[in-house]
């Protein structure tokens, strides 16, 4: 019968029939699947490197009874790495379609609207000695709530809707950079040489306790997103629908806009603004999905899957420089983002 | 300006939906001023009026989509805006006039949107849901349509698929903001049919209506907007003279009784002379 869910949809239903769920078949199969991708792409980071790890060896060194270089290696060296670029992937790419979604622009994500740029001054602010002794994530959530009021407050009755929240954020986000770059160039060169590499966003210059605070950002962050998820696929429709079904859109938004926040300015304190991953990975996860769906976990999962192999992929294509993972997924993002853009183009501000 | 019917008190009582003094504007353009409205229970009512006359922001204003300056809007006896939006979304459904929806979205993904303020958390897809959906699709004859992608449709097909949303909310109250502009005449009959079934079967409606006829033809009660005020409200009969058509869009006509319902059909519709 064509009108049950049945096809797309698996039905579980308590006795009682108060209880009822509906798990979208095809978004549980690219989930599992990106999920594998990610153990896969995980596994190949630990391995490689200036120094291969065998898969034999690797194994042994996760069973616990690898030898000491390896041991030394993966547990200290790379898995703290892949841990922050799987969580700063996800990070932001949660935080781009949710603010996607809330803005219904496709180019709203946090790297466009200059959160990212403002983060990244705040924390830089913080790293190179302008007196300012707050920890990095906290400056950067800093920055990244005001990037944001400032570009809602000078986008006027349209809020987060209309193009001039683009547009304002787009300014605030080139003067960010501007200010960033002035502080690099007005402190001495020990620490612009130790900021810099954080400012074109690389997993080099992680600060202490920043991936701390971003996993707690995201452990709670992530639900809470799962929670707007129903409240967030109406916002697709137009606003009178909206709220006709019950939905307040101002609330909605506000709590996504928030969460979008959270995470990008945590994200950032760990790795600087990595370009174009807030953008690309929803948009991947939603050629994935089904149409009219949020896919709040096939992006999360996504966006870790393009920060660990971009990484790698920067790590190894000019071993032994290191190109930063911020010009890695720029790199490799932009041609995709210019496909999308003439692919799309007629329904990029739907 | 009330110099028409005005609407009976004592039909205010017993109204699902009714507006008390309501007054609603755009920044500093007033659209609406000082407007008593009441929906008969179980009735359908046409509101009829000129382009911008502020039809379309009453049916916004009964909706609660946008906040009124002054006055309230009364939803079985409570102001609408003290309810919690859940509750309101249970009892009242609001079909606007320009839809969209995503792209490749299907006909039953958008009916199943309007099982929204049925479902939570812990409930996602009852046999209450499962049945409503079945009946809206089949209530919008659009059962063949049920696996197409919306922008597939031609616009009478997705205009019925956005009905059948609004029937599968299974709303006691139904505002319709022009349902049939984008439907040829088969397709509007079709239409005003199954909404006058919906009313049969208790619903009340409330529906903005270009077409005067149409209007006569479908609606128990006619409020005539002009201006922002309304100048006329009850039977179609009562209502629809040519005075009040004169006044509404600048024309004069003759009026006759359709023989086989008996609304009024307006002939030899010419421009004012002035």
């Amino acid at each position: 019968m064509s009108t049950t869910p049945a096809r797309t949809y698996w039905h579980l239903q308590a006795q009682q029939r108060q209880f009822s769920l509906l798990i979208e078949k095809r978004a549980l199969i690219v989930n599992l699947l990106l999920a594998a991708l990610l153990v896969f792409c995980s596994l190949a980071s630990l391995a490689f490197g200036t120094l291969t790890i065998p898969l034999s060896g690797l194994m042994q060194t996760l069973l616990g009874n690898g030898s000491g270089m390896h041991d030394f290696v993966v547990t200290e060296l790379r898995w703290p790495r892949l841990l922050a670029g799987g969580l700063t992937g996800a990070a932001l790419a949660l935080a781009g379609c949710l603010m996607q979604t809330l803005a219904r622009n496709r180019l709203a994500t946090p790297g466009i609207i200059g959160i990212d740029n403002a983060a990244t001054a705040f924390a830089v602010a913080s790293v190179v000695g302008t007196g300012i002794s707050i920890a990095p994530p906290a400056m950067a959530l800093t920055g990244a709530a005001i990037a944001t009021a400032l570009a809602f407050g000078l986008s006027g009755a349209t809020g987060t809707r209309g193009y001039r929240f683009i547009i304002a954020g787009l300014a605030i986000g080139a003067i960010s950079g501007a200010i960033t770059q002035v502080m690099l160039s007005s402190v001495a060169l020990d620490d612009a040489n130790a900021a810099y590499p954080w400012t074109v966003g690389s997993l080099n210059a992680r600060t202490d306790g920043s991936v701390q605070a971003l996993a707690a950002g995201l452990a709670l962050g992530y639900p809470l997103a799962l929670a707007l998820k129903r409240a967030l696929v109406t916002l697709q429709l137009p606003e009178p629908v909206t709220i006709s079904l019950g939905i307040h859109p101002g609330r909605v938004r506000l709590a996504g806009l928030v969460l979008s926040i959270l995470l990008t300015g945590l994200a950032v304190a760990v790795a600087g603004p990595i370009g174009l991953v807030a953008l690309l990975a929803p948009e991947m996860a939603r050629t994935l999905s089904r149409p009219g769906t949020v896919p709040l976990t096939a992006a999360a999962l996504t966006g870790a899957i393009l920060m660990v192999i971009s990484d790698l992929a920067g790590r190894l294509i000019l071993a032994p420089l290191e190109i930063p993972v911020g010009i890695v997924t720029a790199l490799a993002g932009s041609p995709y983002l210019l496909w999308i853009l003439l692919r799309k183009s007629s329904d990029i501000n739907q | 300006m009330n110099q028409f019917v005005t609407v009976p008190s004592t039909l205010r009582l017993d109204a699902p939906l009714s507006a008390c003094n309501l007054t609603m504007a755009h920044g500093h353009h007033t659209v609406l001023s000082e407007l008593d409205i009441a929906l008969p229970a179980g009735r359908v009512t046409a509101i009829v009026g000129p382009n911008g006359c502020g039809k379309s922001t009453l049916l916004n204003g009964l909706a609660r989509i946008h906040k009124p300056r002054h006055g309230s809007v009364v939803l079985n006896g409570a102001d609408i805006q003290t309810l919690p939006a859940r509750q309101v979304a249970q009892k009242l459904a609001l079909l606007p006039q320009d839809n969209s929806a995503p792209e490749g979205l299907t006909v039953t993904d958008l009916i199943r949107f309007g099982r929204h303020p049925h479902q939570g958390w812990l409930s996602q897809w009852s046999d209450d849901d499962q049945r409503a959906v079945e009946q809206a699709l089949a209530a919008a004859d659009i059962e063949a349509l049920a696996d197409r992608a919306l922008d597939t449709l031609s616009g009478g097909q997705r205009q019925r698929a956005w009905v059948a949303m609004s029937i599968a909310q299974e709303t006691p109250l139904l505002l319709l903001d022009e349902p049939t502009s984008a439907l040829d005449l088969g397709h509007q009959v079709e239409v005003f049919e199954l909404i006058r079934t919906l009313a049969g079967r208790g619903k009340t409606i409330a529906m903005v209506v270009h077409d005067l006829p149409s209007a006569c033809r479908y609606a128990d009660n006619v409020v005539a907007m002009c201006g922002g005020e309304i100048i006329g409200a009850g039977a179609p009969a009562d209502v629809i003279t040519t005075e009040l058509i004169e006044t509404l869009y600048g024309i004069t006509c003759d009026l006759m009784q359709d023989p086989a319902s008996g609304s009024p059909v307006l002939l030899n519709i010419r421009r004012m002379q002035r």
